[in-house]
């Protein structure tokens, strides 16, 4: 009886033959994105050995960090088979309204600024992610339009406020955002940390693996007895808290509440998402990949700053990226015997 | 049967869909270590039928009678809690997951200690013991780490079967399972129902190949127009007299 379907699920054929593990390193998104970042930044080291300085180092970690927690939360998203435009708009609406709080509490000194107005960063971003929630499980809205609404909402609400000019100024922030360990800030190790953790969630826990399972086949999921609204709901809040965080990240490097601050980096992080070998239509990610793709994002518009292309061609670089993410995904597909 | 409380019992169960009367009236017995072919034309009701043992559906009369003691499935879930495994029509597992994960989807795992109580996943001895479980059911499987959406469609069938065996607790309900399979594919998917009778384990096997039904099942329940029209001892039944029944076309 154990015999019968014995051989209909055997061990992957090419395994221990002395070749396959070249083969594998190459099929590996993660390593072959390491060897694309470790060439783009050669490239424009060759270019201009200012890129390898220590301070351009420490601008580079600078601008991962205002970049990593969107595109992480994106990733969380992303995995489930949704998307959350409301990130960037709700980094600059957090870093609006951390500010104008914050200006208000600067009698108290400078800890409890920083701790409440990290607080209230949080609590902004938290309330974003259950409103995308809401939109998507009661008034029935797909994840797309869900957050363009509060995309709009929020890039807007931040103009009302501030009629449109930075607010709460505070440059002793500022500070904060230097190098304190070799080239990193406390700022940078605590975003760092973060990453971290949330990768061991995703890839580790039962909440990750839920958020795949959803991308994957949510009919499934629910029929096994998870709650599937609820599960959504912290992932959007997931991402809505980590783009608070962000949005007092970028009050600290600004020394102020900047309301454009957000507007367009959604996309950067969703970006650095798809290059990092995530599937849009959900289940299948990679928070390391995300990482990488956040790091090559950075390089890449920091680099052609300093080979003095002008900024607006970062867009275009951008798109380059992706298409060659998106095709180098489809050509490793291919090659796969599935779908 | 000799066994006198079944496993699982339907009793004067129906099922409308607005006007529609898809399950009338039926009543159903599965005793443990018996397969029980549930056939049918299309539209018979056999899938609403499943539908309302496997708490997809709540009957709109009836009952449903677990060992004895009366049931009310609020989801799907509540059956599975009892011991009521279904594999329905369209397969339910996650193709982006490994075997093991989707063998443990929902019942996972949490390591041991403060990282368990952190929500961290004990994998290994998932993966290992999903082995087991489905070598158990007579499936063995070598690479956990493969994603179920890498293996074939009669890979994916065996898992989804090995897992709805490896938990059912009384009854499993496998809806047309060996459909889209080859013919050696869908022999192995029998020997694995076999597998579950000889477990103890009671067996509802819905499915259009009545070679298969008469080589498998102990028992055999014609529905037609959503009615019981005949339950009796597979040796009572010819290929002949099971294709007029289930049409309707000669007198049983
Ligand atoms: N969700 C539904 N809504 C309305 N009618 C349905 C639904 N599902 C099935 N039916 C109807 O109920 C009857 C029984 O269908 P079904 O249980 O799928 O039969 P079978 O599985 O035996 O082919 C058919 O007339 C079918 O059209
Ligand atoms: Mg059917």
């Amino acid at each position: 009886m154990s015999r019968a379907v014995s051989e209909v699920v055997s061990p992957s054929s090419n395994e221990g033959e002395p070749a396959s593990w070249a083969r594998r390193l190459v099929g590996n998104q993660q390593f072959m994105l390491f060897v694309v970042f470790v060439a783009i930044f050669a490239f424009f080291t060759f270019n201009d050995s200012v890129f390898a300085s220590v301070s351009e180092i420490g601008n580079n970690i600078t601008d991962f960090s205002t970049l990593v927690l969107l595109a992480v939360g994106e990733t969380f998203v992303i995995a489930t088979g949704g998307i959350d435009l409301s990130v960037g708009g709700t980094s600059g609406f957090a870093g609006v309204v951390g500010a104008i709080a914050m200006e208000h509490l600067a009698p108290h000194g400078e800890w409890v600024v920083l701790g409440v107005g990290t607080l209230v960063c949080l609590g902004v971003g938290i309330g974003i992610g259950l409103i995308n929630a809401v939109l998507m499980h009661y008034a029935r809205l797909v994840p797309f339009v869900a957050t363009l609404v509060t995309m709009g909402a929020a890039e807007g609400m931040s103009l009302v406020l501030t009629g449109g000019a930075p607010v709460g100024s505070n440059f002793g922030a500022i500070t904060l955002t230097e190098p304190k360990i070799s080239v990193f800030s406390y700022p940078d190790i605590i975003i760092i940390l973060i990453t971290v953790v949330a990768g061991l969630y995703l890839h580790y826990s039962k909440f990750g693996r839920y958020t795949f399972a959803i991308g994957s086949n949510s009919f499934a999921v629910r029929a096994v007895g998870v709650n599937v609204r609820r599960h959504l709901t912290w992932v959007y809040v997931l991402s809505g808290a980590l783009a608070g965080l962000t949005g007092m990240f970028i009050y600290m490097r600004l020394g102020s509440g900047a309301p454009s601050a957000g507007v367009g980096t959604e996309l950067v992080a969703i970006a650095a998402v798809v290059i990092g070998g995530a599937r849009l239509t959900g289940g299948s990610a990679q928070l390391s990949g995300t990482v990488l793709g956040a790091m090559i994002l950075t390089i890449v518009s920091s680099g052609l700053i300093i080979m003095n292309v002008s900024p607006n061609f970062n867009q275009v670089a951008v798109a380059i990226l992706i298409a060659l993410a998106a095709t180098f995904q489809a050509l490793r597909k291919g090659s796969r015997a599935d779908v | 049967m000799s066994d006198p409380t079944p496993l699982y019992e339907a009793r004067n169960v129906y099922k409308n869909y607005g006007s529609v009367a898809a399950v009338k009236d039926v009543s159903l017995t599965i005793h443990a270590g018996e397969i029980v072919g549930l056939v049918g034309d299309n539209g018979a009701g056999k899938s609403s039928l499943v539908k309302v043992l496997s708490g997809v559906y709540q009957p709109d009369a009836g009952q449903l009678i677990v060992d004895g003691v009366e049931r009310h499935w609020k989801s799907p879930h509540d059956a599975m809690l009892a011991g009521v495994e279904t594999l329905y029509q369209d397969s339910g597992l996650a193709l982006d997951l490994t075997i093991g994960a989707n063998v443990f989807l929902g019942r996972e795992k949490m390591k041991p200690g403060i990282l368990g109580r952190l929500g961290f996943l004990a994998q290994k001895e998932m993966d290992a013991e999903a082995a087991e479980d489905l070598e158990r059911t007579g499936i063995a499987v070598h690479a956990s780490k493969r994603t179920v959406g890498q293996l074939s469609g009669g890979q994916r069938q065996a898992v989804a079967i090995g897992r709805a065996v490896a938990w059912a607790q009384k009854v499993i309900i496998l809806d047309e399972p060996t459909n889209h399979l080859g013919a050696r594919q869908a022999g192995e998917v029998l020997a694995v129902m076999r597998a579950a009778r000889e477990r103890g384990l009671g067996v509802i096997f819905i499915s259009h190949t009545l070679p298969h039904i008469l080589e498998i099942c102990d028992r055999i329940v014609v529905l037609r127009l959503g009615s019981v029209v005949r339950d009796a001892p597979t040796s009572t039944f010819t290929a002949e007299s099971l294709l007029g029944t289930i049409t309707g076309l000669h007198a049983e």
